[in-house]
């Protein structure tokens, strides 16, 4: 048992935090809040450094990286508030492509993400209060020569800026985890309505499929047999926000720590003080724990460990109660400068809020890790 | 990063598991607790323990060989805790003299010290205690005042100390004295090993909270000490008494947490309200299962620390983080099983837990200030990990 990163996993994060830096990320970040278009300039500088063929595999041009590798990367990519759907494409949209794609959809799709030519996201809320994957309900009926979508789905993260959208429907009736199909649509097909975030450096759509036909190669894996492996992509997916909001958390504790060390009052620094020095003690504590987890369910993850499922839980259960606490104290710590947009706090305290509950209330994941242990 | 254990490893844990199988006292596994009422008896019965942990070469198990000890790497260690957490093993009644007294010894004494006292640390057959608080002195360590005056080819010993666990018992003490008073408070402490048989030191048992007495106050009265038993050198022993406490903060108590937590489950599972068992309760479900989060993310921060101080060589100041968050857990889980208990919760010794969860609920609550506070603890992060200005 060794709990540390190796060399190569320790210069790709140096690098990538050099690099983020270097181009600038947050403000990019902050140009997103105020409405204008970044992704596509932002996915370039990505393409360029391989970040989107990370955990493609080798025979199709990726670079054959592990989801933990990934979680290092998001985690520096969390620091900077990466306005892009880097986990969407790979923790989700190329992962249920490697498990359930046909040669050619995989040949189709795969070379094209690691080349940075193709971004996925997924759509899988439809009303946003509903219980995932069980209550997917977008009906998809089966016609000649391909499928009849229609419904409506909510909350589907860059929707107008993938290409490709991985949409979760039902074939046939009721609700549970049989019957879930998985389609891949492209994105300029579908009726889009741009949805205004918490998070706003994290765009989300509305989708209306009204009666949209696709062929039969759109559908990935077996009909109605996609529930099992869109839950482990479920589960993927938060692993990567997970690590990013772990990633942003540091970042918190060192703003903190820095504002602690230079703001003076009473004249003395006001780190110096008991209350806010062991405040941000807390912090880091929290942010220490939150990241064991989450390392330990993306290794879990890949190693199809048996309390895989429960390990991402447990991470996501932990960053959802704890870590907004910490990105809360980080505003506090900064008084009245804390609660103005200039302060980056807010963006991350944004960012763990809306991730609180999605894909998974922290009740929800209450319920699961106390089913894993069959209580 | 890899949570797999190597072969040798899992060789060791079957190793140990056998052993421990074997070594147990009658009973131990099927929930009998020898002595526990009577306190000498339990002291007996402890160093007993000692004694067949020696045996089989398990005592030491961290020391090197040249002192008798096991050699065993940190990665052992987490085993060894691992597993005497899961058969809730007899508490080692002379930790102090092995995992802090030892140590210090093998790093800062001398060639005779090791030799005189490195032994019977091992085999119980000295035991051992931690002279450091004071009446006046508690997480102001330094400022300490108990004195050690030149008197001859002596030193004479005058002052108190306080919250001293097992000295009522224990043969020699590993005592902060005050041997300069002149400079600042950090100088001009001396470190001494001293012999507790003496009719000039007296020990007056505490009464704690839990009922127990296993901590004094202790008074010296023109006791002595010797040259020979200086540790490092003399007026410098604040660093001899840091070296220690570096030691003390690389434990985790986080392995019978996790124990404890299981045998709560069986108590869910075994007793029912309202018609069913607890562990149906959703209320008791999802408490659990929050409670197994914090103790996954502690376990895991532990394994984080360990593989890092696999690297170091030395505990770093993330050890704190591990006493303050484990704790809390601790706290959280015995609070939760109280509550367990219904109305019952409010006896003590006539509830069906015969007291013993009064004892677990309580302890924690001491923890947290013996060996640095919470409150210290959280300096220790702040000042050293994030560089946050230090207290005036």
């Amino acid at each position: 048992m060794d709990f540390r990163i190796n060399d190569e996993q320790r210069q790709m994060r140096e690098t990538a935090r050099e690099f983020f830096e270097d181009r600038e990320v947050l403000e990019r970040a902050r140009e997103r809040i105020d409405g204008e278009a970044v992704v596509d300039d932002l996915w370039a500088d990505l393409s360029e450094m391989d970040y989107p063929a990370l955990t493609i595999p080798l025979e199709y041009n990726g670079l054959g990286d592990d989801v933990l590798y990934l979680s290092l990367l998001l985690e520096e990519a969390g620091r900077v508030a990466l306005p892009a759907p880097l986990p969407e494409t790979l923790a989700f949209g190329a992962f249920v492509l490697d498990e359930l794609g046909t040669d050619d959809q995989k040949e189709e799709f795969l070379p094209a993400i690691a080349d940075g030519d193709r971004r996925l996201s997924f759509a899988l809320y439809e009303s946003g209060q509903e219980s995932l994957p069980r209550d997917i309900q977008l009906a998809a009926a089966p016609t000649d020569d391909g499928y009849r979508l229609d419904g409506t789905k909510t909350l589907v993260p860059f929707g107008e800026q993938v290409d490709t959208i991985v949409v979760a429907a039902r074939t046939g009736s009721g609700t549970g985890m049989e019957g879930i199909s998985l389609f891949l649509v492209d994105a300029e097909r579908v009726d889009s309505e741009p949805q205004d975030t918490l998070d706003r450096t994290r765009p989300a759509t509305k989708l209306h499929f009204d009666d949209l036909i696709v062929d039969e190669d759109a559908l990935l894996g077996t009909e109605g047999g996609g529930g099992s492996v869109l839950q482990k992509a479920m589960d993927r997916y938060t692993v990567a926000t997970c690590a990013m909001t772990v990633g942003a958390a540091s970042r918190a504790v060192e703003m903190s720590s820095e504002y602690g060390s230079q703001r003076e009052q009473f004249d003395k620094p006001i780190g110096q003080f008991q209350a806010v020095k062991h405040r941000i003690a807390d912090m880091w504590m929290a942010t220490q724990a939150a990241r064991s987890l989450t390392y330990y369910a993306a290794w879990a993850l890949e190693n199809d460990e048996p309390d895989a499922a429960r390990a991402v839980s447990e991470a996501k259960l932990f960053c959802s109660e704890q870590l907004t606490q910490v990105f809360a104290d980080d505003i506090h710590n900064h008084g009245g400068m804390g609660f103005t947009s200039e302060h980056d706090g807010h963006i991350y305290f944004k960012q763990a809020k809306a991730w609180e509950t999605f894909l998974g209330t922290p009740t929800e994941h209450l319920d699961r890790i106390a089913d894993s242990h069959e209580l | 990063m890899d949570f797999e254990y190597t072969e040798d490893q899992e060789r060791f844990r079957q190793e140990l598991r056998e052993w421990l199988r074997e070594n147990l006292p009658d009973g131990w596994q099927a929930g009998e607790r020898p002595g526990t009422d009577d306190p000498e008896e339990s002291v007996e019965f402890l160093l007993d323990w000692q004694q067949t942990l020696n045996e089989g070469g398990w005592a030491g198990l961290h020391w090197p060989e040249e002192y008798g000890g096991a050699d065993a790497s940190l990665l052992e260690q987490v085993i060894y805790n691992q597993e005497t957490a899961r058969v809730d093993a007899p508490a080692r009644i002379n930790a102090v003299g092995i995992d802090f007294v030892g140590p210090t010894l093998m790093e800062l004494g001398t060639e005779e010290q090791k030799e005189r006292f490195l032994p019977k640390i091992l085999s119980g057959e000295e035991l051992w205690c931690q002279g450091y608080s004071e009446p006046d002195a508690g997480s102001d360590l330094a400022s300490l005042s108990l004195s050690a005056e030149r008197n001859g080819d002596e030193f004479l010993l005058n002052g108190q100390k306080v919250w001293t666990s097992y000295a009522h018992v224990a043969d020699w003490c590993f005592l902060l004295t005050r041997t300069d008073e002149s400079g600042p408070k950090h100088h001009g402490i001396t470190v001494f090993l001293v012999d507790m048989d003496q009719e000039d030191i007296q020990t007056e048992p505490i009464h704690q909270i839990t009922d127990e007495t296993d901590f004094n106050e202790v008074f010296f009265d023109d006791a002595v000490a010797r040259d020979e038993h200086i540790v490092g050198e003399i007026d410098e022993g604040w660093e001899v008494a840091m070296t220690l406490s570096a030691f003390e903060h690389s434990m985790s108590d986080v392995f019978s947490i996790e124990q404890r937590w299981r045998s709560l489950v069986e108590f869910c599972r075994e007793h029912e309200r309202d018609g069913k068992p607890l562990a149906e309760h959703t209320h008791v479900r999802r408490e659990l299962a929050r409670l197994h989060t914090r103790i996954q993310a502690g376990k895991l921060t532990h394994y984080r620390n360990v593989s890092k101080q696999m690297e170091t060589g030395v505990p770093g100041p993330e050890g704190s983080m591990d006493k303050v968050f484990n704790n809390q857990t601790e706290k959280k889980l015995e609070n939760f099983a109280r509550r367990l208990l219904g109305a019952n919760n409010a006896l003590w010794t006539d509830g069906p837990d015969d007291g013993q969860w009064v004892t677990d609920l309580l302890m924690p609550y001491g923890k947290m200030i013996a060996g640095g506070t919470k409150d210290v603890q959280r300096n220790i992060i702040a000042e050293r990990v994030l560089g946050l200005p230090k207290d005036d």
